[in-house]
């Protein structure tokens, strides 16, 4: 006997192939040679091994440890430590993506350890073109059996026992169609097995093919033998080369074996196969068409009944069964139908193969329960979402599937689970979507699918899947139109009853599935001519624009900067956003997000660029506009959402009022953001230039309700935009929270904000330590307030970094200048001494299933309560509107959640139609730039309602001087990172108030600016 | 190749399975040979060979072989570390082809610590 | 497909050995049920496209009408009845690699060689076709040029992967 001390299995699957397995390969085997090793060490080259994402990948035994993403320039190194050194090649091995942790061994990586491999039990650790290694490990020990100790009958009970369904997609119980098949009485029987894996993004057959081609042919053994069968086909698409070559190799061993063809095994049971080799329609997937095709015409359905069993291919009884149940057979008969039915649900038994795909970190051929949850799939196995995006949906059954959404991350994943949610199992594809892919751009990507592959028998399928394709084209393209959605939901309706196939019948599910979960983003592209993926391009100029609340146009005054045209670039800003000097600081820059240069190597630092201009070009002069309108306009509250309405309607030519309760305008970034983010000078400087200059009266010290009352601003007002925000923070709902030395987040804030000198000077003050609840930026604004009072600060967060909505950038800078944070930790209860907080009791959270927005929901540990000591505590855990100053009668409702109700139909109009509203008070607690889209919203609603009751013509906006923008781009795209912004040092900045940001230098700017990919000016 | 018969499926299976019973991952014994240059260099590489001998002629499938580099008492090398499951490892010293093969056949096999060559107990 | 697309001189077109493999292909097939594919297949092997004239000869051979014959090759996207460059690079835009990019990665190389979809360049070199998933999913998104496949895809990378096939150009 041969033995080695080391196996090395190195993966030959497709997708290890691609990406480089045989140049590694031989680049070891020289190695090894060179060092005299070829006798200590056996290479083999295994089937898929699953994890295709990080291919090539080898196992090597007996250590188990498995090596990733190998080049053949590693190998001297591996082949030096792992062999000559024995030890293990640490820079090789798997790197947990959200950890970060080094995991050697196959068996502990989460993708591999959550796994429960029966269809795949030699995948990896086979030679799939040495039979003998398919031996060792079971293979024809179930064909033995079968054809030695078992009955026809008895084989059909076995599998009907064992519940397994057909894995092609439909789920009809594998055993029910053996024994129609057996009853049909005819000489001549075939069994057929469908490896014409066409769905996209599925590839499981493949794989199984690929890794233990003997397991199909057993399988096809056994069936022949229940159905009295001689003769089969695999029919196998021509795009699976290396497949097709397993395949043959394989059959070839087992003929050579007499495991295959006349008196198998000496037991008198002939059964011989062949290969057909699909040629590249996706209908062939279906049974009767596949036959069809293989009698050598078009590959067409035919009508059912008769079925297959009866009346298949060349008119004989057949069975078809797919790749995956036939490789689940022979272990059915040898370990029992109870043992494969302990596994699975009610009604969905065994494992199932799933062909991970997508936007998931770990992409690759997972085999679970049936049964395992959505959740568990994605995140646990696939290692969640690169990027650290937002799961979206998950796409399962391809063209005849639908999509699973982020609420359902808990449900069970078996036939009828899937079914209930609109999706089928299909074959296993499942492609992950994250949140930047848009639901009506997928549906018309599986309608194009699907209306190119119908066959075009019968008519419903071939032209109204050309119809409903049309229609989504339109969509995306910003022509559609109101009654679009009910029109799609109709035609679905008749092509799925009127089609003779699957093909048809299934075809509209993508488009109903995503109607059922995302109408929103349907009504969006057809109403607000809005796609938020930024995928339909048709709707738009550039990503970053697009998806800018306020519609900045950010690649022109980028392309200003880029041309040292700064003040041009201003009035660009000015354009759109009355507070560019404030977004260049505090926005929460959706727009970076979306920017394709983040695909190439980091998005473009948009908000810098925004500040640089303000920073380093002269403000645009504002002059006062006239007041031509004969209406009177209020506007209730001076943030950043009445600061905007109040300047569009003034440029109308309408008188505006503003009132403000606090003793300066601003609203939040006045009075909660603080001045080391926002410097004051600033803010009073641009609401002075670019609105009140306008002739905007603000009166402040002002509160409606106490010092005028609501009735009287209707009456001496024509029009009124309530926009008073959200500045009062929620209470935890703990025991102690009105004890003093407890804060509300934002209240903090403003008391500080207001009485700065009392607070710096030590009159008030905070405490030597302070615990902040919550992990929005309320929470960091106040923690790094608190810590520049001199306190020790610790942040208690109840779920994971990850999940904290605070801006990346305000954690980071929390934690260098020395706040702690604590996550998966929850308050309990305030603590005191003679009614002064003098400590909090927490509990550790752990993470259990998933809630509705795909985050996992903290849950509480028992017995993990600890308290700390605390001189005080902030909540800072969300924020509600102060409503009291509404009068009840006045005819504008006040919802449950402390908000405003619209009018029907309407974006800013109240109950009331005198009165307009928008901003937090309408929407909860938004952003900066999402409240000067209101503004914008109202000021335009309430121009356009006064119009049209004074019969006048609709607005048109006065000519601006045109600013011509440059046009120059770079010939290629060199990779180059964000310009980083220039900061005050850590300690220095920790105890003053001073701006921690700097600014960019010209240079610097100039640079970044250059880095732009100009979407704007794609053409087509 | 005459057709198969179940009896000669068993015996494919037996003998397959013993060579590639490594990847099923227990064992009884590891023996560490240490490969650094030292080791090399006083002949480590004839060890490892007379130890693959041994072990195929034995035929044993439970034990698994590996190196080391240097072990830093290079007066002592070729070095061979002794370890079966559940016990402490043993380090022996100035190891030839024959002294591995006695190690083998009477340590590993039967369990008994070779003592005149052992150096350390680890 | 337009009448009379497919009409070539398959004297001139094909070499005499390239005919003889035709005939043999036939011959190996001709009384098996369903030999139409199979043939086909093998004959597109050979000869790399199958105009009109090779269907005559083939529905000759076969004994079988030439609209059925037509009509296989029409129905399944494997077939083609026009010539292809000496390599076909195929775009994957299955599922996968559409949601990871491949239909910039088909704008870029639409770009780059100045064909669409199904065309091949004047130079004969590239013939560019888009195929719904070739299985290599993990690899997303990913393209194919003649057998090689080249996952992870970007469209800066374009260029510097086609390069190597642009060199070895010979006159066609």
């Amino acid at each position: 006997m041969k033995v080695f001390r080391s196996h090395f299995l190195i993966c030959g699957g497709t997708g290890c192939h691609a990406s480089g397995t045989a140049k590694v390969k031989k680049a070891l085997i020289e190695e090894i040679d060179k060092r005299g090793l070829s006798k200590d060490v056996k290479i083999v080259e295994t089937g898929c091994n699953g994890f295709c994402a990080l291919g090539p990948i080898m196992v090597a035994y007996p250590e188990g440890v498995v090596y990733m993403s190998m080049k053949p320039e590693d190998m001297p190194e591996l082949v030096e430590e792992h062999l000559v050194k024995g030890r293990i090649l640490q820079r090789l091995l798997y790197k947990e993506p959200t950890t970060k942790e080094i995991i050697p061994a196959m068996n502990d990586i989460p993708f591999f350890a959550l796994q429960e491999l029966r269809v795949l039990r030699n995948r990896g650790l086979i030679d799939p073109e040495n039979i003998d290694e398919a031996i060792a490990r079971d293979a024809y020990s179930g064909m033995a059996k079968a054809l030695t100790e078992m009955t026809q009958e008895k084989i059909i009970q076995e599998v009907l026992d064992s519940g397994l369904r057909g894995r092609g997609g439909a789920g009809f119980p594998t055993g029910l169609k053996w024994r129609f098949c057996f009853q049909s009485p005819s000489d001549v029987k075939y069994v057929l097995c469908n490896a014409d894996e066409g769905d996209p993004g599925a590839f499981m057959d493949r794989s199984v093919l690929e890794a233990d081609p003997h397991a199909v042919l057993e399988g096809m053994v056994i069936a022949a033998k229940a159905i009295g069968s001689h003769t089969g086909y695999i029919y196998c698409r021509a795009e699976y080369p290396l497949a097709i070559h397993r395949l043959n190799v394989a059959i070839a061993q087992a003929k050579e074996y007499g495991l295959l063809g006349k008196d198998i095994l000496g037991t008198g049971f002939d059964f011989d196969l062949q290969i057909y080799q699909g040629a590249g329609a996706f209908v062939c997937g279906e049974e009767t068409a596949l036959m069809t095709s293989i009698e050598g015409k078009r590959g067409m359905p035919r009508t059912r009944p008769p079925f297959p069993a009866i009346a298949g291919l060349w008119q004989k009884p057949s069975i078809l069964n797919n790749v995956e149940t036939f490789a689940n057979i022979a272990q059915i008969i040898l370990k029992g139908a109870s043992w494969y039915n302990a596994v699975g649900t009610e009604k969905s038994k065994g494992t199932k193969v799933f062909a991970l795909t997508g936007d998931v970190n770990n992409v690759g051929l997972v085999e679970v329960p049936m049964g395992t949850t959505l959740g568990t799939i994605v995140y646990d196995i696939g290692g969640g979402i690169p990027r650290g995006r937002k799961f979206k949906a998950a796409q399962l059954g391809g063209p005849s599937g639908g999509c699973i959404p982020a609420e359902h991350l808990n449900a069970p994943i078996d036939f009828e689970r899937v079914a209930e949610l609109g999706a089928i199992m299909g074959s296993g594809g499942m492609i992950v979507l994250d949140e930047d892919k848009c639901a009506v751009d997928m549906a018309r990507f599986f309608m194009d699918f699907v209306q190119d592959e119908s066959c075009g028998k019968c008519t419903p399928c071939r032209e109204g899947t050309k119809r409903m394709l049309e229609m989504l084209t339109n969509i995306s393209q910003g022509k559609g139109k109101e009654g679009d959605i009910e029109l799609l939901q109709e035609m679905a309706g008749i092509i799925k009853n009127a089609s003779l196939c699957g093909l048809g019948q299934t075809a509209p599910n993508p488009v109903l599935s995503t109607i059922r979960y995302f109408r929103d983003e349907y009504e969006q592209h057809i109403r607000d001519k809005r796609c938020k993926a930024v995928v339909c391009s048709a709707l738009f100029k550039s990503p970053c624009q697009h998806t800018c609340p306020a519609g900045m146009d950010v690649p022109a005054y980028i392309a200003l900067i880029r041309s040292g045209r700064f003040e041009d670039a201003y009035k660009i800003m000015l354009q759109t956003n009355p507070l560019p000097s404030v977004c260049g600081r505090v926005c929460d820059h959706k727009c970076q997000s979306k920017c394709r240069r983040g695909k190439l190597d980091e998005a473009l630092a948009i908000k810098f660029l925004k500040r640089f201009i303000t920073d380093n070009a002269p403000r645009p002069k504002i002059s006062p506009v006239s007041v031509t309108r004969k209406e009177k306009i209020a506007v209730i509250g001076a943030g950043p959402a009445g600061l905007t309405a109040a300047r569009d309607l003034a440029r109308r030519g309408y008188k505006v009022t503003v009132f403000e309760e606090l003793s300066e305008p601003g609203g939040m970034l006045r009075w909660a953001i603080p001045a080391y983010r926002l410097p004051r000078e600033i803010l009073a400087s641009e609401i002075n230039d670019n609105i009140k200059s306008l002739g905007v009266e603000i009166k402040c010290n002002t509160r409606v309700g106490k010092d005028i009352s609501f009735e009287q601003v209707g009456k001496d007002f024509d029009y009124i935009f309530l926009a008073p925000g959200a500045q009062k923070s929620q209470p935890m709902g703990v025991p102690g929270e009105n004890l003093k030395g407890v804060y509300g987040g934002v209240e903090f804030l403003r008391d500080f904000n207001a009485n700065e000198e009392a607070w710096l000077s030590g009159k008030k003050t905070i405490g030597s330590k302070v615990a902040v609840i919550g992990g929005g930026n309320s929470a960091i604004d106040a923690a790094r307030v608190a810590l520049r009072l001199g306190a020790d600060v610790t942040i208690l967060y109840r779920r994971e970094r990850k999940d904290m909505p605070a801006a990346d950038e305000e954690i980071v800078a929390a934690e260098d200048e020395g706040v702690k944070i604590e996550y998966l930790v929850a308050p309990l209860k305030i603590a005191e001494t003679a009614g002064k907080v003098n400590g909090i009791t927490c509990q550790r959270m752990k993470l259990s299933e998933f809630d509705r927005s795909g985050r996992k929901k903290p849950a509480p540990i028992a017995g993990s309560e600890f308290t700390l000591s605390v001189d005080a505590v902030i909540a800072a855990i969300g924020q509600t509107s102060d409503m009291t100053f509404v009068t009840k009668d006045s005819g504008v409702t006040v919802n449950k959640w402390s908000t405003f109700d619209l009018a029907k139909g309407s974006k800013s109009q109240t109950t009331n139609p005198k009165f307009f509203t928008g901003g937090d008070a309408l929407t909860g607690p938004d952003t900066v730039i999402g409240a000067i889209q209101a503004g914008h919203q109202a000021a335009s609603d309430m121009d356009s309602h006064i119009r049209k009751i004074n019969s006048e013509p609709a607005y048109v906006e006065p000519p601006e001087d045109k600013i011509e923008i440059p046009f120059i781009i770079d010939e290629e795209t060199v990779e180059a990172p964000q310009a980083k912004m220039p900061e005050m040092h850590g300690p220095e900045r920790k105890r003053n108030f001073k701006e921690v940001e700097l600014g960019y230098l010209r240079e610097v700017a100039i640079q970044e600016a250059c880095r732009c990919l100009r979407c704007d000016a794609e053409i087509g | 190749m005459a057709k198969l018969t179940i009896a000669d499926l068993k015996k494919i299976k037996d003998k397959v399975h013993s060579e590639t019973s490594l990847r099923a991952g227990e064992h009884r014994a590891k023996v560490t040979v240490h490969m650094g240059t030292c080791g090399v260099a006083t002949g480590a590489r004839a060890v490892m060979d007379s130890l693959m001998g041994a072990i195929s002629e034995a035929n044993v499938s439970d034990v698994i072989v590996t190196t080391s580099g240097c072990a830093g008492l290079c007066s002592q090398e070729p070095m061979v570390t002794v370890e079966l499951t559940g016990q402490s490892p043993i380090v022996y010293g100035n190891i030839d082809a024959n002294k591995m093969r006695q190690i083998f056949m009477r340590h590993v096999m039967q369990g008994e610590v070779q003592t005149p060559f052992a150096i350390a107990k680890v | 497909m337009k009448a009379g697309n497919g009409e070539v001189d398959i004297q001139k077109e094909f070499t005499a050995g390239q005919l003889a493999k035709l005939d043999d292909i036939i011959k190996k097939f001709k009384d098996k049920p369903g030999a139409l594919i199979p043939v086909l297949e093998e004959a597109q092997m050979v000869l790399q496209f199958l105009p009109m004239p090779i269907l005559r000869v083939i529905a000759k051979g076969l004994n079988l009408p030439l609209s059925r014959v037509y009509g296989v090759v029409t129905f399944y996207s494997f077939f083609t009845m026009t010539p292809r460059g000496k390599h076909t690079l195929r775009v994957c835009l299955g599922t996968a690699c559409y949601v990871r990019g491949g239909k910039s990665i088909m704008e870029a190389i639409q770009k780059e060689l100045g064909v669409k979809e199904k065309e091949t360049t004047p130079d004969r070199l590239f013939s560019l076709e888009s195929v719904r998933c070739l299985g290599a999913c993990g690899l997303a998104p990913v393209i194919v040029i003649t057998e090689d496949v080249h996952g992870r895809m970007k469209t800066q990378k374009v260029k510097e992967i086609l390069s190597p096939y642009r060199e070895e150009t010979v006159p066609a």
